[in-house]
């Protein structure tokens, strides 16, 4: 008993680290296109095959490591260029576009990739004893990967002249463009890192996942969750919750079903909505 | 041609087809697209629910299968499992589904925007879940079937769904008396505070109106219509099933109706028409439609945002200046011989 309940808190903390990589490509999107991304979870299945195929052409599992991220930058990129700037930010508009952009990403997976899903094999195999379990060392590597891309990620933010310019837009867009920031430029680029952060964590979950061209129809609502509860646009508050909340779901997986478990997180953020809708680490980071 | 007139030939066009299709179809084509067409009807009207509240209210919601599925479920639980007969099993569906509604409103309207449409898909995707766990009761994925009750007898005659054509009768009676009441609403005084509400929340709080109520009528209102129809779906499929509350389905409907024009009475119907159509011509060479499905609405957003019935608003509009422009022609003239 308490082994599976330590190996489902800790699947879930791991898992938490990789969701915080996607829900953060989420937020980002959110916060300065203001659009709803109804594909973002198409984003990390897309990321998974590209993983997938990667493997298959080349036989290295690595390549998918660049591949995935590489080419979901370029296709965020020209997706922004082509869909969401004719719109100009309008939300209810924006969800019929990513919705039918969801559609047109599994279905094109759907014709290349097949419609059976697939396991990958970890490119590190055996298992380590970690607290008296034998823990699988691939999903302890995944978590490292995703913890270093996270701090990357912040480290962008602050100190590079793109995450600056990220920064200032979402901040107050007029200034950020009277002082020259070419925000048409800063938006093209924001949704080609938010596509690439997401398929990133695809190409890291492919061999603790399957690879399946509907695998993310489940990981949307969770990347909501975790930008709902962690605040909108609070970004160290999404990856906190992103990991908070699949820590919880492995908890409760160990004493109830899993669909329980995502009942309990769903029924969560219904609470911070209603109660608290800055979210629940308001004034914890800026 | 002036604008009135062709709309009164477009409607009388409209109401011939629908009222001979079940016999004018056979004899055109195959039998199977007078079911086709009893389907755009159901869903017409579970489209008509979002446009209710986005179209007229200005609220997103983006969890309407709920709704459907509490209607649905209504139904076949109704005649499953407490062998209820027709209209009760009927009315079981309607008023759950409302009463789902209202306790899912008084906490959704209280929010906007964004806010509203993630809670209201958190609420539906809660008791998807709970659907799919309680497999004994509503059989989750795979559904529970049923078979029909007759809907009324008289004399010696039953009249049940069975038959096909008065199948489609009943579905084209239920949807447009649905439709009729929901056009009486919003030009009722209670539509016009909806409006009001759409266009300027806090304006329409400062001249006296109680939003929050307004917002929950509106979303029980709804309620009902997302109700109906999935107890027309029900009855239409013999058939009840966890998926149907899924977001997806929620999401099909907002994209009908903002690609058909929302905010107006008949573009949910002509974007549901549309999109069913080309599924049904389509998925029948080529199995990859939704293809086909994507990209149709991103075209849809980008050159016609304000949806297709909105785009002939537009032309009528414009040709009813032309013909005002011609009118006032010779009049002006009138006056600079005066002058």
């Amino acid at each position: 008993m308490r082994d599976t309940v330590l190996l489902l808190a800790m699947n879930g903390l791991i898992w938490g680290l990789i969701i915080a990589l996607i829900a953060l490509g989420l937020s980002v999107i959110f916060g300065l296109l203001d659009i709803i991304n109804i594909a973002h979870g198409d984003f990390f299945m897309v990321g998974t095959v590209l993983a997938w195929f990667s493997l298959s052409a080349t036989g290295n599992f690595w390549i998918g490591f660049i591949v995935a991220p590489l080419i979901g930058f370029i296709l965020g990129a020209i997706i922004q260029r082509l869909v969401i700037q004719p719109i100009h930010g309008a939300a209810a508009l924006s969800i019929v576009a990513t919705f039918g952009l969801s559609l047109i990403l599994q279905e094109t997976v759907r014709i290349t990739f097949g419609a059976t899903p697939r396991r990958m094999l970890a490119p590190i195999h055996g298992t380590i004893p970690l607290f008296g379990v034998d823990y699988e060392i691939y999903r302890l590597f995944a978590a490292g990967v995703a913890l270093v891309a996270l701090a990357g990620f912040f480290l962008f933010l602050q100190h590079t002249k793109l995450g600056i310019w990220m920064r200032a837009v979402r901040h107050d867009r007029e200034t950020a463009v009277a002082m020259g920031i070419p925000a048409q430029r800063v938006y093209v680029l924001t949704f080609g890192v938010g596509f690439a952060l997401a398929a990133f964590g695809g190409a890291v979950a492919a061999p603790i996942t399957t690879v399946d061209f509907r695998g993310g129809v489940d990981v949307l609502p969770f990347c909501f969750m975790a930008v709902i509860i962690g605040g909108l646009g609070n970004l160290p508050g999404t990856v906190a919750a992103a990991v908070l909340l699949a820590f919880l779901e492995g908890l409760i997986q160990s004493v109830a079903d899993p669909t329980m478990a995502r009942i309990s997180s769903l029924v969560l953020m219904s609470a911070v909505l209603l109660l608290r809708p800055q979210g629940l680490f308001k004034g914890f980071a800026r | 041609m002036t604008r009135r007139s062709l709309e009164i030939g477009l409607a009388a066009g409209a109401v011939t087809f629908l009222i001979t299709a079940p016999w004018l179809i056979p004899a055109l084509t195959d039998n199977f697209w007078v079911s086709v067409i009893t389907e755009i009807l159901i869903w017409s009207l579970f489209a008509a629910s979002v446009n209710l509240l986005f179209g007229y209210v200005g609220l997103l919601s983006f969890g309407q299968a709920l709704y459907f599925g509490f209607g649905m479920y209504g139904v076949a639980l109704g005649i499953d499992h407490l062998g209820l007969s027709f209209w009760p099993a009927f009315g079981l569906g309607i008023i759950s589904a409302m009463a789902m509604a209202l306790v899912s409103g008084i906490f959704a309207v209280r929010l906007s925007w964004h806010y509203f449409a993630i809670i209201t898909v958190v609420f539906s995707l809660i008791f998807y879940f709970l659907a799919v766990s309680m497999k004994p009761l509503t059989g989750g994925d795979d559904g529970i079937n049923f078979s029909l009750p007759p809907v009324f007898r008289l004399g010696g005659r039953v009249w049940s769904l069975t038959d096909p054509t008065f199948q489609y009768f009943f579905v084209l009676a239920v949807v447009s008396l649905c439709l009729f009441l929901m056009h009486r609403v919003i030009n009722s005084p209670l539509g016009k505070g909806f409006l009001a509400i759409r266009d300027n929340d806090l304006r329409a709080s400062l001249i006296g109106l109680n939003v929050y109520v307004l917002r929950l009528i509106a979303f029980v209102m709804a309620g009902f219509l997302a109700g109906v129809s999935g107890a027309l779906f029900a009855l239409f499929g013999r058939y009840a099933s966890a998926t149907y509350m899924f977001y997806q389905v929620s999401g099909e409907a907002v994209v009908w109706t903002i690609v058909g024009g929302a905010g107006t009475m008949f573009g949910p119907v002509v974007g549901t028409a549309l999109f069913i159509v080309i599924r049904e011509i389509v998925s029948s060479h080529w199995e990859h439609h939704s293809l086909i499905v994507g990209l149709l609405a991103i075209l849809a957003v980008i050159f016609a945002p304000k949806g297709i019935v909105g785009v002939w608003n537009g032309w009528m509009t414009r040709l009813g200046e032309r013909d005002a422009a011609a009118s006032a022609r010779p009049q002006l003239k009138l006056q600079a011989d005066h002058e």
